[in-house]
């Protein structure tokens, strides 16, 4: 399997992390998203007409965006069936809807991040507000999931692709001028996300201490 | 002064604190750190490193330590004061650096606190002795005094149906007392910033389904907060309050520090418990009887003044982030000149002591690939502070501690937890001694590091056993009990203080730190028989006499130290750097 | 005299760095913020370079035209990038004849914006300490923490804090090999705003590469950083540089962007030094020395 990678990215982080988890080798080709823009060049462009990372190569299948190569990855290497719940109606759907939240949250906190790091143009503050009105409904979400003694977005006792796909531009979203303060159960959640096993960190991304 | 600062306040919730998490809090304009240790013990520290200003709220709950992500500097549960600066493995961290901390009251589901107190904290009435469930703080946009206007127009039932009226039954600085058909709640006003609040509500005897009261009232206070904000949004925002840093001690920025105690009894302690802790070892626990103990680093020992009019260094035995005591190990010398005795028997539990702030002379580098830490009898002692240590951080290390039966084997809860990191030797002959030393020490490699503690024959053996098997003597590191050596204290020679611009006469029967003392200079000291290193000071010229056992033989060659206490001078003249 | 809200006539008085010569599109203007201050900047296909405060005439994305330009700023181009200064020009910038030698290859490695002062950002560059705990299994590792003795001068001729003898250890110091060793560095802060590491080259240990940080004030708690680096090897490509400089910037960045206060500190009692900090104290002197306000908290008279 091969990934086009790019270190910064927080979508291609939500691969890298799922595939060490998963403990699933892979290949990666680093491209030059910045400054040297390499994704919108023909030949990315013909693998990715949108012009985006991460894109995937397995087993000559060709896809692309983060939270459908999780959908993928889940569904075809996962062993234990927990990460995408296929056989759990209500799980899987619950899996779908916050997975169209991390869209969400790439749309808001990502922006605000590639506009404060590498000056897109955009309009930042609706970015920032938009990213806290997501995390408000998020940390809301988490701390009645703690109530109910769960620990991850979507119910249920093991941790779902809805996790993996939520985290990078949360724990990112410090670069994009959005701080987590307010958002308590937001930040106990991201503790908990990097005690999972086979946890890695990325560029901007550290570890945290060992469970007690 | 602003009385707003000398509130307590509610900061975070009980269940923000999970083990092993850094909460991130601010209580007007100041950022906090909260943190609850694996002892339950709540810390709340001003949010910044003293080293380079990094929050803390970005660094590692370790259970007993919460180390900085940036340079991993380590703080102590409880004191906050640092006990390890990786960038300098061989030194322990000077005691005044210590983070800033501010009160912590744990109660009703809430950690409370207060910039600048003014009294003890007392539980607000309506709380006092209720059963209480803490609501889903709510953080608002808007000042705290927009907020606490707004939250004295809450409306709530009892039951979680339709609000019903509601009144005011009490409004001051920081909180309302609600009440509505005989159910009460208080709604405390977080003050965050001049421009942000946090909305806390507590229930007052809350009726059986939690959950759906919570639900309720997270609405209820949610559209609360809707309405405080749009209000908010008419106003010009206010200022950020401006937050003062205070300062490092002076000491600290100067950077290389000296220690003005001289013998000093600094600190008052009770004895919380005294207990055999094996065959003629006596531990004791003793605990401040007001303030908080300065931060221990392993392998640090105390002066302890004896009711008898003695004093005696012990080694304190405490495991990283123990703070809340200090406990050593006293055995009882056959040939005691006073001081094990009076230990054993005269000091009683309940009584008051007085004893000297923990002084680290043996420091425990963690940079080691592999440390080895070796003792005999009682020289288990700062052994099992370095034990804990290491195995607290996770560090490969092995403590091989010899003894005569397994009776004499002190302390054994803590050994107990140590596994298989532990190897005792009981009952060996010093030939047989000498055989387990070699098969212990077999092995050096680059980055390994042995400890010794133990009688003085045992502790010779061990040195010289480590140098024939090609350990290097900068990782060789050893604490005697004391210095058997006759002193000779026939030589007299002038000392010159390139620092203080003085010259001083040393007769024949006096020591260097005795003529430094009674002419008035500062200069720390503690065993005053060249056995823990406190007295040490810089050699700028002259051939030192030395007699003590606490430098090693390079660092006694190299004739740039100086134990002052002991060791005199060979030339006429010694210039030191004090 | 310009009206800026920047008053600072220190930092008005340098030269700052806009933007590498190389990413400059020809043809149309550019605007970014230097000390609180819309500029706008722009390069034609003959090379001429202008810098002028941002007007309602010439937006960004517009064609550029040289002659149009009523009000132009100084301009620099040196060490590969366009400067500009708000104040009195000084007559050069630093040297740096490492970027002019013919057989080395200059690699710009991207520009980062950071919520951080530019005196946060330059201390982070000069210290090593924070290698294990930050750039972990790459610049070092524990339990490799020590920080050994090195020497720290001001320059008198030539206005700048130089560090030598600086050495730490780093897991897998060269490609080919899976062993640590300790390496070489020197630091060179010629410039409030600029710093340069020398490192020897993996390929020839008589020649120094060099990574340098130019950092742009964007405001006093905000930055642009344009990083580079100036290499001897043919070894590594141009991707394999760009992606080792920005995951050690992407590793620093939140650190940076959570110290508190932003501003540097001044007053020598605000934080705690060790020995390690040897290079940031005679930093933090130098910008007190110089009776720099802009960016940091200045000693309290």
């Amino acid at each position: 399997m091969k990934l086009y990678d790019y270190e910064l990215s927080g979508n291609c982080y939500k691969i890298r992390l799922f595939l060490s988890i998963l403990n699933k080798s892979f290949e990666t080709q680093t491209v030059d998203f910045y400054p040297g823009q390499e994704h919108k060049s023909p030949p990315m462009l013909a693998l990715n007409p949108l012009g985006q990372l991460p894109i995937i190569e397995d087993e000559g299948k060709v896809l692309r965006d983060a939270q459908a190569i999780l959908t993928y990855l889940a569904a075809k290497y996962d062993e234990t069936g927990e990460w995408y719940p296929l056989q759990d109606p209500d799980r899987l759907g619950e899996v779908a809807q916050w997975l169209a939240f991390a869209d969400g949250i790439t749309g808001t906190a990502s922006a605000a991040r590639l506009h404060d790091g590498l000056f897109y143009d955009l309009d930042v503050e609706a970015a920032r507000a938009g990213a806290h009105r997501l995390f408000r409904i998020l940390d809301e979400h988490l701390w009645f999931a703690e109530q109910a003694g769960q620990s991850w977005i979507c119910s249920g006792n093991h941790p779902t692709i809805a996790d993996i796909a939520c985290f990078p531009y949360v724990i990112l979203s410090e670069e994009g001028g959005i701080s987590r303060q307010d958002y308590p159960a937001i930040r106990r959640w991201c503790d908990r996300v990097k005690r999972i096993k086979g946890f890695i960190g990325m560029s901007g991304v550290f570890p945290t201490s060992a469970a007690a | 002064m602003n009385e707003n600062l000398q509130h307590w306040y509610p900061v975070a919730s009980s269940n923000d604190l999970p083990l092993r998490h850094v909460y991130q809090g601010q209580l007007w304009g100041r950022e906090l750190a909260v943190w609850r240790a694996d002892d339950g013990f709540v810390n709340v520290w001003e949010n910044r490193c003293l080293h380079r200003g990094v929050r803390l709220s970005i660094g590692l709950n370790e259970g007993r330590e919460l180390r900085c992500l940036y340079h991993g500097w380590r703080y102590a549960n409880r004191t906050a004061g640092c006990t390890y600066i990786p960038a300098h493995p061989a030194d322990a961290p000077a005691r005044t650096i210590c983070n800033n901390t501010y009160h912590a009251i744990e109660a009703h589901g809430l950690v409370w606190s207060s910039v600048e107190p003014m009294g003890d904290f007392a539980v607000p009435e309506a709380l006092e002795g209720q059963e209480t469930l803490a609501l889903r703080p709510i953080p608002v946009k808007a000042a705290p005094e927009l907020a606490l206007k707004h939250a004295a127009t809450y409306r709530f039932s009892a039951d979680g149906s339709a609000a019903n009226d509601t009144s005011v039954e009490a409004k001051e600085g920081g909180y309302v007392l609600l009440s509505a058909d005989g159910a009460q709640m208080m709604l405390f006003v977080q003050p965050i910033d001049a421009d942000r609040s946090v909305l806390r509500g507590v229930l007052i005897n809350p009726t059986e389904d939690h959950l759906a009261l919570l639900r309720y009232h997270n609405s209820g206070l949610s559209a609360l907060r809707d309405v405080i904000e749009s209000d908010a949004a008419k106003l010009p925002t206010p200022a950020a309050i401006e937050v003062s840093f205070s300062k490092v001690d002076a000491d600290l920025a100067a950077m290389p520090e000296r220690a003005k105690s001289g013998p000093k009894a600094e600190l008052r302690v009770t004895v919380a418990q005294k207990w055999l802790a094996s065959d003629g070892v006596m531990g004791f626990r003793l605990e401040s009887l007001n303030e908080q103990l300065p931060t221990v680093q392993p392998g640090a020992h105390i002066d302890v003044h004896m009711p008898n009019g003695m004093s005696r260094q012990y080694s304190l035995t405490n495991g990283p982030g123990e703070q809340d005591h200090y406990t050593i190990g006293v055995k009882l010398e056959p040939k005691s000149r006073g001081g094990s005795e009076c230990m054993h028997n005269a000091v009683q539990t309940g009584d008051v002591l007085a004893i000297s702030a923990p002084r680290a002379n043996f420091p425990l580098r963690r940079d080691a690939t592999q440390t080895v830490l070796v003792a005999g009898g009682i020289g288990i002692t700062p052994m099992l502070a370095m034990a804990q240590t290491l195995k607290a951080q996770n560090l490969p290390f092995q403590l091989h501690y010899f003894a005569q039966s397994e009776a004499h084997l002190s302390f054994r809860p803590i050994l107990d937890d140590l596994g298989e990191n532990l190897i005792t030797h009981l009952g060996l002959s010093p030939d047989e001694t000498g055989v387990a030393l070699r098969n212990a020490l077999a092995s050096y490699d680059y980055a390994h590091h042995l400890y010794i503690c133990g009688p003085g024959p045992m502790l010779e053996a061990t040195r010289k056993i480590a140098g024939d098997q090609g350990w290097p003597e900068e990782a060789v590191h050893f604490e005697y009990f004391k210095n058997v050596n006759t002193i000779d204290d026939s030589s007299s020679f002038e000392v010159a203080l390139a620092r203080s611009a003085l010259t001083l006469h040393v007769p024949a029967g006096k020591s260097i730190l005795d003529v430094l003392q009674e002419n008035g200079i500062e200069t720390p000291s503690s065993c005053e028989q060249g056995a823990c290193g406190t007295c040490l000071a810089t050699v700028i010229e002259g051939e030192p006499d030395h007699q003590d056992v606490y430098l090693s033989d390079s660092e006694k060659a190299s004739n740039s130290k100086i134990l002052t206490c002991v060791s005199r001078s060979k030339s006429k003249r010694l210039v030191l750097d004090i | 005299m310009l009206d800026l809200n920047c008053k600072d006539s220190v930092i008005l008085n340098q030269w700052h760095p806009l933007s590498s010569l190389e990413e400059i599109n020809k043809g149309v203007v550019h605007k970014t913020r230097l000390l609180d201050a819309s500029i706008s900047y722009g390069i034609d296909d003959e090379g001429t370079l202008s810098t002028w405060l941002s007007n309602d005439h010439l937006k960004a994305g517009q064609p550029y035209n040289a002659a149009a330009i009523t009000d132009p700023l100084p301009v620099k181009h040196a060490h590969g990038y366009l400067w500009t200064c708000l104040g009195e020009p000084p007559e050069t910038l630093f040297s740096f004849s490492e970027f002019y030698e013919s057989d080395r290859r200059n690699v710009p490695t991207g520009v980062f914006g950071v919520h951080v002062s530019a005196g946060r950002a330059v201390e982070n560059f000069l210290d090593m300490g924070h290698f294990p705990f930050v750039h972990t299994g790459i610049l070092g590792e524990e339990p490799h923490t020590e920080v050994k003795e090195y020497d720290v001068e001001v320059s008198e001729t030539r206005d700048e804090v130089v560090a030598t003898q600086c050495q730490f250890y780093q897991p897998q110091a060269a490609l080919a090999s899976k062993e640590g060793a300790m390496v070489d560095y020197i630091y060179r802060v010629p410039h409030v705003n600029c710093a340069l590491l020398y490192k020897s080259s993996p390929t020839d240990e008589s020649r120094n590469d060099v990574i340098y940080l130019f950092l742009q004030p964007m405001g006093q708690e905000q930055i642009r950083a344009h990083t580079g680096m100036c290499v001897v090897d043919d070894m590594n490509s141009h991707e394999d540089i760009r992606y080792f400089q920005q995951t050690i910037f992407g590793q620093d960045k939140p650190i940076l962007e959570n110290q508190y206060p932003k501003r540097l500190p001044l007053d020598p009692r605000a934080e705690t030094p060790i020995r390690a900090d040897k290079t940031a104290i005679a930093f933090r002197r130098w910008l007190s020395r110089k009776g720099l306000t802009y960016g940091v908290i200045p000693v309290e008279a």
